[in-house]
């Protein structure tokens, strides 16, 4: 089973003084001298992969984990750590360091990396959200763009007879346990084991300096030009005006009150569906 | 080992503090034995060394005293304590039935006077604490440890700790005026508050660095600095790591040249991928410095790093913006130690640290060939490297940072395994090339055992003052000296 994990290294906002918490002329918070780190929920993601390979030693199964994100060169060194953790391929789609993406452009690179791959993939596991932009929305644009199933809140993934994977994931009522069998993308959420694994120096050497496929962004998309025009740039915060017009409905018992309700207010909407 | 029952012991304890002052509840007794030496034990709550059989607030000198002369009678022994963020086993209870005096409760600060220019305050007033109220006054002790949230005063003069400005204000020994401290047979020692004498040896020395062995420091008076954060200057230097003795040269010229810089420090591109990597590339090293005093001689200090450093191609300018960011989040306190032990319990993956010294013409050897023995005889290893950070005239420090992951070992197992045997290897190397084991964290229980080599035939003279205050052996046994198996 072939497996994508697609992960984010976002600047470590906890090491940002308190003063520094200021936007700049292009309304950007200026994170250059903090260091990357792995992206929360990305990082449980990807050491969950590496449990799911674990537990198929001994079963009739194979899982190839390979990486990909999206980012500058300092990407690099996370993606050669997945090297060293026994990733056997990692990808870096070229961008700008620091360059905001937006999630429907995420989306669309990741899909369009997969649908052009020759060897189909299986399974794409990502993090529910980043902790820098927190919009949340990329792994389901990205099952949208794949026609795949998606599961939300993902928090465990072990190997299941017949080609699927057992999913246990959260929902508003409690924890879900499925069979599922792919292709399917996995949003991983609130991971019992939030830390990905440290590989040694000699696996680093060993393995960690296999070579990156670095990607053009344009060859991705069907605009080639299209890429940097897409890159969004915040030019100015407004806030929304939610306020709306409220009307009492004065006197009369409960009854009366929903017949003024429905005939006045309701009705009309309804009949215009 | 005590001549009374455990239970005698808390009796005789609580006849002197009263209840309220003695905790036997077994989960403290267990944290109590031991300090952040046996991190991994701690982090798993696997507790092996003898558990205590009380820890006593004491509140005075004089409850010190009571406690101490209890003890010095029924043979007890005892392990001064206040912060708790010893490293090196310092404050592991290795005895049966020891008693911790933890001297916290001793948090008044005494007085801060600025025209002689230093502040008396008893054991337990916390450096942060006491610094933070002397900087809204305009004024600082000059000492900030990493571990400064956590330190206090007491811990602090017992370990002849040193703080990141130590190039210009010293190592805490520089820094002490006079000290009260209690002896084992209960004679409290005040040793006056003045600028310098000559009358005879310097005997703020036998407590100083004492690490609990000897006395229990109850006072200490600090000298004062005028805090002038508005002059600070910082520089900055990449190199790559192949340079790493370039490094050291570039400290040495800087301290022989006579420029007195706050704080000057050297890390290897393992260790500098650490903090810097945000803009840092992967495989450089870095060389930082930062320039404190009045606004007319830190431009002149960085001036003259500068001109010195501009003679060398292979050194290349960093934004100094970026040294100064990173330099005001390096210290540690109880929320990163929290954060480090789910870190450590997830991934079975540990950090540690390791300090030592060495004159300008050995520390590289020392630093290399340490690295490089690490390397080849620990399995597991995933990371390896350090950074110099107090330098003198004469030579400088390493700080060895070090991390592995932990596998097929019991939690018991993982000192022996790890972290003995890469401390083990520094210190033969260190002593191999003439340097001292013991940096600034203390000799501890855990480096004990190299107690002689350090020493050499001055070991005498240790011994002598152990035996001669410490008669019955009640002072933190196996610190310092290392217990007869």
């Amino acid at each position: 089973m072939r497996i994508l994990g697609c992960f984010k290294a976002v600047p470590a906002l906890d090491l940002l003084r308190e003063e520094d918490w200021v936007a700049d002329d292009s309304l950007r918070v200026d994170t250059e001298y903090v260091k990357l780190e792995w992206n929360c929920f990305d990082e449980g993601a990807l050491e969950m992969m590496r449990k799911l390979s674990d537990l198929s030693e001994g079963l009739n199964v194979v899982f190839e984990l390979d990486a990909l994100t999206v980012g500058g060169k300092k990407a690099d060194s996370f993606l050669k750590i997945l090297y060293a953790l026994g990733f056997s391929h990692a990808v870096r789609v070229e961008s700008e360091e620091g360059a905001y993406t937006p999630p429907e452009l995420l989306a669309e690179l990741i899909a369009a990396y997969i649908q052009k791959k020759a060897e189909a993939y299986d399974v794409v596991v990502t993090g529910v959200q980043s902790a820098d932009a927190s919009h949340g929305k990329t792994p389901y644009l990205l099952a949208e763009m794949l026609q795949w199933p998606c599961i939300s809140q993902v928090t465990g993934m072990e190997p299941a007879k017949g080609g699927c994977l057992k999913v246990t994931s959260q929902t508003g009522r409690g924890e879900k346990v499925q069979i599922v069998r792919p292709p399917c993308v996995l949003a991983v959420g609130n991971a019992p084991c939030a830390y990905l694994r440290v590989p040694t120096l000699k696996d680093k050497m060993r393995l960690g300096n296999r070579p990156i496929e670095y990607v053009d962004p344009g060859v991705l998309l069907s605009d080639a030009g299209a890429f940097a025009d897409r890159i969004e740039t915040l030019l100015a915060l407004c806030p929304v005006d939610r306020s709306r017009d409220t009307v009492r409905i004065e006197s009369g018992s409960p009854e009366e009150k929903a017949k003024v309700y429905y005939e006045q207010y309701l009705k009309g909407r309804l009949l215009k569906l | 080992m005590a001549i009374i029952s455990r239970e005698q012991i808390v009796e005789g304890l609580v006849k002197i503090l009263g209840k309220d002052q003695v905790i036997t509840d077994e989960k403290v007794l267990k944290e109590s034995s031991l300090d952040r030496y046996r991190k991994y034990e701690q982090v798993c709550e696997v507790y092996t060394q003898p558990i205590p059989a009380a820890v006593v607030n004491v509140m005075s000198a004089e409850e010190v005293s009571e406690v101490l002369k209890f003890a010095n009678e029924n043979e007890i022994n005892v392990v001064p304590r206040t912060g708790h963020s010893a490293i090196e086993g310092g404050l592991e209870t290795a005895l049966k039935d020891s008693v911790v005096i933890d001297g916290s409760g001793m948090n008044k600060v005494l007085k801060v006077d600025t025209y002689n220019m230093q502040v008396t305050c008893q054991c337990g007033v916390p450096l942060q604490a006491l610094d933070d109220m002397l900087r809204e006054q305009g004024y600082t002790t000059g000492h900030s440890p990493q571990s400064k949230p956590l330190a206090q005063m007491g811990g602090l003069v017992a370990t002849r700790s040193i703080g990141q400005f130590s190039t210009l204000y010293g190592g805490i020994e520089d820094m002490i005026v006079g000290l009260e401290a209690v002896f084992p047979n209960g004679k409290i020692c005040r040793i006056k508050n003045i600028p310098r004498r000559a009358a005879g040896p310097d005997i703020r020395h036998i407590i100083c660095g004492n690490e609990g062995a000897i006395c229990f420091i109850t006072e200490v008076t600090m000298k004062l600095f005028k805090w002038q954060p508005e002059n600070n200057r910082y520089i900055g230097y990449k190199l790559d790591d192949q340079y790493m003795k370039l490094g050291f040269d570039c400290l040495r010229e800087v301290m022989v040249a006579g420029y007195r810089p706050s704080f000057a420090r050297l890390y290897d591109a393992a260790d500098a991928n650490m903090h810097f990597s945000g803009w840092l590339e992967e495989g450089k090293a870095i060389l930082i410095w930062m320039a404190e005093g009045p606004a007319n001689i830190t431009p002149a200090i960085e001036a003259g790093i500068k001109e010195m450093m501009s003679k060398h191609p292979e050194l290349e300018e960093v934004n100094p913006a970026l040294i100064e960011k990173w330099y005001e989040g390096l210290n540690w306190g109880p929320e990163q130690i929290a954060e480090e032990a789910e870190e450590i319990k997830a991934t079975q993956n540990i950090g540690i640290t390791t300090e030592v010294s060495g004159s300008w013409d050995n520390i590289y050897e020392i630093y290399k060939t340490s690295c490089d023995r690490i390397l080849a005889e620990v399995p597991d290893m995933t990371l390896m490297g350090g950074h110099s950070s107090h330098s003198y005239i004469n030579g400088t420090n390493m700080y060895f940072v070090y991390y592995y992951n932990i596998v097929d070992c019991a939690p018991e197992e993982e000192i022996n395994k790890y972290h003995d045997r890469i401390n083990q290897i520094i210190c033969e190397q260190v002593i191999k090339y003439g340097g001292s084991i013991v940096h600034h964290h203390g000799l501890g229980k855990a480096r004990a055992k190299y107690v002689t080599q350090e020493y050499g035939s001055s070991y005498y003279m240790l011994k002598t003052l152990k035996q001669a205050f410490d008669p019955n052996g009640i002072m933190n046994m196996g610190t310092l000296i290392p217990l007869r198996k």
